[in-house]
């Protein structure tokens, strides 16, 4: 009983899961190309934040770009 | 018992959603095949609607465009040219306007008239028939209704591409 | 007895040389129409210690100009060119090491009362090709301070599915620094040495409806080479470190509000033992055609690194590990920022300021040794960018 329930309930997520993210078409996308809708709307922004927050904590990383070198504080 | 409604139900969209995208339609514009006719009010109010069927006999050049599409920006302008170089020779461009708000376009048409027709599609009605899958895309249609160019994007370069095959498709005509 | 000061350059209070993200000309489905120049000019400005935190020395911290240039240009029907290049002058000092106060609590001396002054030189070149449904990119740097060099080289792609509504993302990239710390026969520090990272990172991005969007993406970077703080009296670190990053970005538009809101989350691992939170959020708030306003908060926490000490105890074996390096120590900081974006036709204008206030109070996890060199700052910049 309790697996049936459980294999439903993953048969509803999924079916949910595809309703869930509606195939945007084409011509419907303006409001997703506006500049403050873009991942990185100032490039500089968040380049200056990143390189300071990495020299004043220890994290860093899980931008999409990772990588290159400074010794920078 | 509602759970099991419920269920069904979204098994029964979910399947229907994959058949529609797996499927294709019928009326899917591609090079080769005839053009969907439409009927589409123009963009100005006070201009008459604007069918395809009405403009058979001319090489239409149809085009879906917005406001926020930087590349149908850049291509609006030099499509005016165009159209004033060949308008002449039975030359039509069609320059179907997606935007919504329609506010929006009219916007971008106060400071960069266009001479050509713009019919207004808010609800994407025409660009579902046409299949439009990226912004911009263009259709180079013959006299006959036949669509001999499909066109997607608007980079640096292509404007050279697409006047030859006007030049070439009205020279066929 | 006053400790001489030396001359040093801050370069080195970096805990890695995972470097200032250059900023590709990232998901975008098509080459730029334009060419788009920016600069940006920052100060900023750590508060100042007080007399009971500091026993001897100066009591001002860091002060720091920066200056960034971007110039990014389309090339030919395909491909995009993009140059980056910054130079920071600083002045100002750090903590040294830490000892016993008086009331017994651990104090912390700086270094630089003579004033430190350095500058950092930064220049990168990147490349990126435009497919049908992708892109492919590249870019190669190298950045100059008195005692440090770094090089690297990256390549990044990505792919667009599902009538580009959703987009894989992947790269690499590869640093080589070599540092030469100044003074270091008078103060007996390393007189050169190397380091190097290696580092992966894989996005994924999806459109969910009209107005929103999210992306994660996972970064694992490796450093190995030599990774301790040659300017602080006592810092001893593993040769090598792994580190992996995850973050999680949500953006949402409101229609009726005319505002987008942007919610950042990324949790970050490393094996020195230092695990860490950060929740960034964003209200872009549209003002008319030319103006935004946008607000922003940022809480962030850290737990300690497993050789963290608040106080440096001289005594031990040079073959055990230890630092007190505030920036491994258990802390939280919550930073808030305002910004006012101007945007014109080819010109677009950005001033912001932001204020960030660390401390051991705000940390999420256990704190068992506070730091007391954490910092405060302030910064402002001004920043503006042409297209043509």
């Amino acid at each position: 009983m309790l697996a049936r329930m459980r294999c439903l309930l993953l048969l509803v997520v999924c079916a949910l899961a595809v309703n869930a993210c509606t195939p945007v078409r084409a011509w419907e996308r303006g409001q997703l190309a506006r500049t403050e809708m873009a991942w990185d709307a100032d490039g500089l922004e968040s380049a200056l934040n990143d390189h300071i927050f990495f020299s004043k904590e220890a994290s860093s990383g899980g931008n999409s770009a990772a990588g290159g070198g400074c010794g920078c504080n | 018992m509602a759970t099991v409604l419920t269920l069904r139900h979204s098994l029964q969209s979910t399947i229907a959603i994959l058949a529609i995208s797996i499927g294709s339609s019928a009326l899917a514009a591609e090079a080769g095949e005839q053009a969907p006719n439409f009927t589409l009010p123009s963009i100005h109010a006070e201009q008459p609607a604007i069918a395809l069927e009405g403009l058979r006999g001319k090489t239409v050049y149809v085009d879906f465009w917005a406001s926020w599409c930087a590349p149908c920006l850049k291509s609006l302008p030099l499509y005016n040219a165009m159209y004033h170089k060949y308008k002449d020779q039975g030359f039509e461009i069609v320059a179907i306007n997606v935007d919504n708000p329609v506010e929006d376009g009219l916007d971008f048409l106060l400071d960069t008239p266009l001479d050509f027709l713009i019919p207004s599609d808010p609800d994407g009605v025409t660009a579902e028939l046409f299949e439009v899958i990226g912004m911009p895309t263009s259709y180079l249609i013959a006299p006959d209704g036949t669509v001999k160019m499909v066109h997607m994007g608007f980079r640096d370069g292509d404007m050279e591409l697409i006047e030859e095959e006007v030049i070439k498709l009205l020279a066929d005509n | 007895m006053r400790p001489v000061q030396p001359m040093r350059s801050r370069s080195l209070l970096a805990l890695s040389t995972t470097a200032l993200a250059l900023p590709g000309i990232a998901g975008a489905d098509a080459p730029p129409l334009q060419n788009t120049l920016s600069y940006k000019i920052s100060n900023y400005k750590e508060d100042d210690l007080s007399r009971s935190e500091v026993l001897f020395g100066d009591l001002d911290r860091y002060d720091i100009d920066v200056h960034q240039f971007k110039l990014i240009t389309p090339v030919g029907r395909n491909y995009a060119l993009q140059v980056d290049a910054n130079y920071e002058s600083l002045s100002g000092a750090s903590p040294w090491f830490t000892t016993q106060g008086f009331d017994g609590k651990p104090v912390v001396n700086l270094s630089g009362a003579s004033g430190i002054r350095d500058r950092r030189s930064e220049i990168s070149v990147g490349g990126s090709y435009y497919l049908e449904n992708g892109r492919i990119g590249g870019n190669i740097g190298y950045s100059e301070e008195d005692d440090y060099r770094a090089s690297y080289v990256g390549i990044n792609g990505e792919r667009h599915f599902n009538n580009d509504l959703t987009t894989l993302a992947i790269g690499l990239s590869y640093s080589d620094d070599a540092i030469f710390p100044t003074d270091a026969p008078l103060f007996n520090r390393v007189v050169s040495a190397d380091k190097s990272s290696s580092s992966v990172f894989v996005s994924v991005s999806q459109i969910i409806d009209s107005v929103s969007t999210m992306q994660s993406a996972l970064s694992i970077t490796e450093q190995s080479g030599f990774l301790n703080d040659p300017y602080k009296l006592r810092d001893i670190r593993p040769g090598d470190k792994t580190q992996i990053a995850w973050s999680n970005s949500y953006r949402h538009f409101f229609l009726n509000a005319d505002a987008a809101l942007h919610l950042n989350y990324r949790y970050y691992h490393d094996d020195f033992g230092v695990s860490s939170h950060t929740f960034d959020m964003a209200w872009h708030q549209n003002l008319g055609d030319i103006f935004r306003l946008v607000p922003t908060l940022r809480y962030y926490s850290q737990s300690a690194a497993d050789f963290f000490t608040n106080q440096d105890n001289f005594l031990a074996p040079l073959t055990s590990f230890q630092s007190s390096d505030y920036r491994l120590s258990a802390f939280g900081a919550v930073s808030g920022g305002l910004g006012l974006i101007a945007d014109r036709g080819d010109w677009t204008a950005t001033l912001t300021a932001e204020r960030y206030l660390a401390n051991e109070q705000y940390s999420a996890y256990e704190v068992k040794q506070p730091s007391t060199a954490l910092v405060q700052y302030n910064r402002v910049s001004l920043g503006i960018e042409y297209s043509f």
